[in-house]
């Protein structure tokens, strides 16, 4: 390990308290970063939920349906048509619509309304095109007449609801016969599931949201798309739950601007992250002036101490991001679980966050090394 | 060829209204193996000798050589190379709190060019502290030393690597008598065996018998004692 490099890392570790206050200041930055980059990620990641849970290697929709939260149906008899194609095992269809739902606390509940909004699914409890809990408990709390399950990651909105209790559903008492998991979005509060067999005894004309294809085992995805694509009417669109994922995100992103919101909240970040790393190497190299100018008299050159200084900020980057992380993943989880959305920290964007901390600390040692050429040598005596 | 030769060497310092001069026409010279004590008042210009002559601050006027390297309007890479060969004794100790004596030492052995390898070079700096009494500090950190004991840290860091010319202010103020003795007998002991140059700025008598001649300076002038 080279002279400088050793000196970096000695004159930081020799104070571990000021060590660890220095990265809590630089973590302060790649906190900020983390916790846009959650909720950006929480909030798409809610938007197409849907998809996302899907059970099934492609979704079908009516194609006027431009994304996830539009309440353009497909008839039933359509999605029938594509259980004769070959490759696939079942076409699942999926029934959403809104209810009201009575706080069973009577009025005790955080604005005194008793009725909140809220999503119904309805699927066959047999099949179970989306995952949202486990398929065996599911599907028997599914199966009971005059009964819904409860989405128990719901807002608190709606009051206390265990199963068992009679709750009323668009002013019809049914009992509660299970708790599923799914999750809002920003827009809707809460979700409830029934089967389609006792949504169809309400709505007797209520067609589907999408179809769920699930394919035989063994069969090509890519050519019973095809198929599919070939015999789909002309109004009807067929995706992976993937693709309607990203097409969801796109349609999000571009109708509200949370993309360029959450991107300067980044950039917020990365300038704070830059200015506490400049000011806590700036008092560093202040609180050692003396000692860096007795080096230079010595005879070492500013490239040397330069090389001190950006050890001190490339190690500086590593404690700060470690810390940050850490607090992140707090952070995250405890706007999770106020919001009920699904905030938590990406590991994926892990790397790209830890570039640009290294970056932006790299910058601050560029300039913080600016006070240590100043040092003047002929001051020392 | 001596260590240091200066001829009308003068020097001033900027200020808000006038220029105020330090040096006037200085002409000295040190040889190679002399141990030369500065004398004079407070802002006689004894400290800005010492600078110049160690190319820590830039020549104005006048000739200055050292190691015969004319130091009017050197390059900064030919100041670094003077500096390398200079042992500066300052009166604050400037130590590294997070460095322990050998670490302080082996940071300047990095200058030496010599690639030492890790157990002589702890062996070199272990007999250099022993002569300066400080062998059982080899390891401790300055946090755990007297004022006294970590200028005799810096003035081993000055001498780590046997420079040819070594330049002091006041080095003993912080000693005590047995310990200032050490150091001078230590110094004196270099110019006898290696040869090496002694500029010593003090007003400490106990180092006056060290010395081969005393130089006194007034008003940035030099007279000879």
């Amino acid at each position: 390990m080279s002279a400088q490099v050793l000196l970096g890392l000695r004159l930081l570790w020799h104070d571990k308290l000021r060590l660890l206050s220095m990265s809590a200041s630089v973590a302060v930055g790649v906190v900020i970063i983390f916790v846009e980059l959650g909720f950006l990620w929480g909030i798409l990641d809610a938007q197409a939920l849907v998809a996302t849970l899907a059970r099934g290697q492609f979704l079908v929709m009516n194609k006027t349906r431009a994304d996830l939260h539009h309440w353009d149906k497909i008839p039933a008899a359509e999605l029938t048509l594509f259980n004769g194609v070959p490759g696939v095992a079942k076409v699942m269809p999926v029934y959403e619509d809104h209810y009201g739902l009575t706080d069973p606390d009577g009025g005790r509940t955080v604005d005194s309304h008793r009725i909140r909004r809220v999503i119904l699914y309805a699927f066959s409890p047999i099949d179970l095109p989306l995952a949202v809990g486990d398929p065996a408990p599911m599907s028997a709390a599914l199966k009971m007449a005059d009964s819904f399950v409860f989405d128990r990651w719901s807002r608190p909105i709606y009051g206390h609801i265990v199963p068992g209790m009679d709750v009323e559903l668009d002013k019809v008492p049914l009992q509660v016969s299970g708790l599923a998991t799914m999750g809002p979005d920003i827009v809707n509060d809460g979700n409830v599931f029934m089967s389609d067999t006792e949504w169809l005894k309400r709505r007797p004309d209520a067609q589907p949201i999408m179809g769920v294809v699930r394919l035989a085992p063994g069969a090509d995805v890519e050519e019973v798309r095809q198929r599919l694509l070939a015999s789909a009417p002309s109004d009807v669109t067929v995706m992976t739950p993937q693709e309607a994922r990203a097409r969801e995100n796109n349609s999000t992103l571009k109708a509200a601007p949370i993309g360029l919101l959450f991107a300067l909240g980044m950039v917020a970040g990365l300038v704070i992250g830059t200015i506490n790393c400049y000011q806590v190497l700036y008092t560093e190299v202040s609180d050692h002036l003396g000692q860096y100018a007795t080096v230079k008299a010595m005879g070492f050159s500013d490239s040397f101490l330069n090389g001190v200084i950006l050890t001190q900020a490339l190690v500086l980057s590593g404690t700060g991001f470690a810390t940050g992380l850490l607090f992140s993943i707090f952070a995250d989880a405890f706007v999770a679980w106020l919001t009920r959305l699904p905030i938590q920290v990406h590991l994926e964007s892990g790397s790209l966050v830890l570039l640009a901390v290294i970056a932006s600390c790299v910058l601050a040692g560029w300039m913080a090394v600016r006070r240590v050429e100043a040092a003047d040598p002929a001051a020392l005596y | 060829m001596p260590t240091v030769q200066a001829q009308a060497v003068s020097y001033a310092f900027d200020t808000d209204t006038t220029p105020k001069q330090v040096l006037v026409d200085i002409d000295f010279t040190l040889a190679r193996g002399e141990f030369v004590i500065l004398t004079g008042p407070s802002g006689a210009g004894k400290t800005t000798l010492l600078t110049l002559i160690g190319a820590l601050r830039s020549l104005q006027s006048g000739s200055l050589k050292v190691f015969g390297s004319e130091l009017l309007n050197l390059a900064p890479k030919g100041q670094r190379e003077i500096r390398r060969k200079t042992g500066f004794i300052f009166q604050d100790h400037n130590l590294f709190d997070a460095l322990t004596a050998a670490q302080t030492l082996s940071l300047a052995m990095e200058l030496s060019g010599e690639r030492l390898a890790r157990d002589a070079a702890r062996a070199r700096a272990e007999a250099l502290l022993s002569a300066l009494g400080m062998r059982d500090y080899l390891d401790s950190k300055p946090g755990v030393m007297s004022v006294g004991q970590k200028q005799r840290i810096a003035i081993a860091r000055a001498l780590i690597n046997d420079p040819p010319l070594i330049l002091a202010d006041e080095p003993t103020a912080a000693l005590d008598s047995e310990n200032a003795r050490l150091v001078i007998d230590l110094l004196k002991q270099r110019t006898e065996s290696d040869g090496t140059s002694i500029l010593m700025v003090t007003h400490d008598n106990r180092a006056f018998h060290a010395a081969n001649r005393i130089v006194d300076m007034v008003d940035g002038r030099m007279a000879k004692t």
